[in-house]
């Protein structure tokens, strides 16, 4: 069996979900960040398939530049964090709770 | 691969090339010459530079006409994009006058350089027709304002609305990018109006549906559209009241503008119906879902808010939903134009409303410390002025003629109907919509209520304004009344842009 485009997909779907399930069911910061990272990278696999599948460059020039944006997204989001344990000593989605109606 | 002369693509780009020069400026004037300054004059020389940065910028974008693309799509610049980078300029400027206050960080430089970068990002985001740009500038834009949310580190609130903006923020990006991903899949190619001619006649084929799907939830989170809009309420309350103001304009200019490109032209031929009893699968049924629920939640939630920035946030997600009636007019490539004049002249009159409205809030934050609807008590006799830019600014906000709310609704509903000439389909979404409008002046005029009749306790004085307020509320104002008295001043050549460019 060879491995063509629908198995790069479906990985890179099941990559995209598990990334989604992660921040939708995790509760700590740092993991969903993880999860996050892991949807950017689902996208990153198809677009390097799809690339290779079209015979032109485009989706892998794609690449490059969506994992400097994902580093700097994490850059910023690791401040955040830094700059929410300062006050508070929690890195938990259920300690955001001051803002509310 | 074709070759890119860089002095011209330096001349196309000239405008974002002043906004960065200008944040690398501010950032050097801050830190080096002003270290030792006085708050005061460190604020006041940092929006000077900021302000002088985005009047180039305006001032070139109106004497050198260009209209080119460059590799094929990946920056294209042509009358209608210098009009709503112009827009975005404008509402940076304001931005940046309401921030000669501030009291919620003494990283003067550093502020002011972010708001000139997210500017930066909106205004590329307006000039791409191409995945790669889209994206790259879209997380530019989103990056600055996460941190701009959590600027305030003294506020405890701050910290926690700028997580929470990034966590959607970021989720709403991978969707984007996934979205887009499928689209170069299917088409092999970035370009947006390549992408349609290789898609076309194929049809909406279920991979292009979730391509579609994903797309349109991405920037649903993006503009704030139910029930993508959780982090909105909690973004504009949380952030520094200028920073929300440009949360609440300029990104929202340009994302709704870029959205109707990416729509408009890369997924050209699905656009399907939204008509009553004759929907049909593609993006107009989709954007009328979410504009149903967006106009219905935003603007009843709204009723319940006691806050003023939660108010506002829930007001502009009611906006949203009318925005996306006006994208919807865009499926009927027959009255497009039009269609699109009006959908700019509503994004414009709207974040020069928004802006005016965070402007008199930050004047009541700065005096009473919060936003509060009791703060609002007894405004008209402690600053007769500033009240009366706030009537203005709701009233538009709400809808009433002649302000230029009133004619933004007026024009994108008159381009929703006019979509769907033969059936008048699309009826139903017009008469919710203005129903819906008409129950959100009562939350407008709970604000005003309190600003008007009910009667102050003794002892609040007057408000001192100084004379940046003045110019910034003031001007803000007087641009509401002048373009909902004369809209043809905007919508005359922002007819001419869009013949010019063609769409």
């Amino acid at each position: 069996m060879s491995v063509g485009l629908t198995h790069y997909l479906v990985v890179s779907l099941l990559l995209f979900c598990l990334g989604l399930f992660g921040v939708l069911v995790r509760r700590n910061l740092l993991v969903m960040f993880m999860s996050l990272e892991l949807m950017l990278n689902a996208a990153n696999l198809a677009l390097v398939a799809f690339a290779r599948y079209h015979h032109n460059l485009s989706g892998q020039i794609m690449v490059f530049f969506i994992i400097t944006v994902a580093a700097a997204e994490v850059a910023v989001g690791l401040a955040l964090i830094v700059a929410l344990y300062r006050q508070r000593r929690t890195a938990h989605v259920e300690d955001l709770a001051s803002l509310r109606l | 691969m074709s070759t890119v002369d860089y002095l011209e693509l330096l001349k196309l780009a000239a405008p974002e090339t002043i906004v960065v020069a200008a944040a690398v400026a501010v950032l050097f004037v801050d830190l080096v010459i002003m270290r030792d300054e006085p708050m005061r004059h460190r604020l006041l020389i940092g929006g000077a530079v900021t302000g002088l940065g985005c009047l180039v910028a305006l001032l070139w974008l109106a004497k050198v006409p260009v209209h080119a693309a460059v590799l094929g799509g990946v920056l294209v610049v042509d009358p209608l994009t210098q009009w709503v980078k112009g827009i975005v300029l404008v509402l940076t400027l304001c931005t940046a006058a309401l921030s000669l206050h501030a009291k919620f960080t003494e990283h003067v430089g550093e502020y002011f350089t972010l708001v000139l970068l997210a500017t930066c990002g909106m205004m590329f985001l307006v000039s791409s027709d191409d995945l790669l740009t889209i994206f790259v500038s879209l997380e530019l834009t989103s990056l600055c304002l996460y941190i701009l949310t959590a600027f305030s580190k003294r506020d405890r609130s701050s910290a926690e609305a700028g997580l929470k903006y990034f966590l959607f923020g970021g989720m709403a990006a991978a969707f984007t990018l996934y979205g887009l991903s499928l689209v170069y899949g299917l088409a092999g190619t970035t370009n947006l109006r390549a992408a349609a001619a290789a898609l076309a006649g194929q049809g909406l084929t279920p991979l292009l549906a979730v391509a579609l799907i994903m797309v349109v939830i991405g920037f649903g989170f993006k503009v704030a559209a139910v029930p993508f809009h959780l982090w909105a309420p909690d973004a504009y309350q949380g952030a520094p009241t200028p920073a929300a103001a440009l949360i609440a304009s300029g990104s929202k200019v340009a994302s709704f503008f870029v959205l109707a490109k990416v729509l408009m032209l890369g997924f050209a031929g699905v656009e399907g119906s939204g008509a009553w009893r004759q929907f049909s699968a593609g993006w107009a049924p989709l954007l009328a879902t979410l504009a149903v629920v967006s106009m219905l939640l935003g603007n009843l939630a709204a009723l319940a808010q006691r806050r003023v920035k939660r108010l506002l946030a829930y007001s502009a997600i009611a906006h949203a939903g009318y925005l996306l009636l006006g994208l919807l007019a865009l499926a009927n490539s027959d009255g497009r134009p039009e269609a699109l004049a009006a959908l700019v002249y509503y994004l414009a009159t709207y974040g020069l409303t928004t802006v005016g409205a965070f402007g008199v809030l930050g004047v009541l934050e700065r005096v009473n410390g919060s936003d509060r609807l009791e703060d609002f008590i007894g405004l008209s006799r402690r600053a007769p002025g500033l009240a009366l830019c706030l009537v203005v600014f709701l009233l538009s906000l709400a809808g009433i003629p002649p302000l230029a709310g009133f004619f933004g609704k007026f024009y994108v509903f008159t381009a929703v109907v006019g979509a769907e000439p033969a059936r008048l389909g699309l009826l139903w979404l017009v008469a919710l919509a203005i129903a819906l409008s008409a129950v959100s002046l009562y939350y407008y005029l709970q604000v005003l209520k309190r600003a008007y009749v009910v009667a102050p306790v003794a002892g609040a004085d007057r408000i001192v304004l100084t004379w940046e307020d003045r110019l910034a509320v003031g001007g803000l104002a007087l641009a509401v009344v002048l373009l909902g008295v004369f809209p043809s001043l905007l919508l005359s050549p922002l007819g001419a842009a869009i013949q010019v460019a063609g769409y």
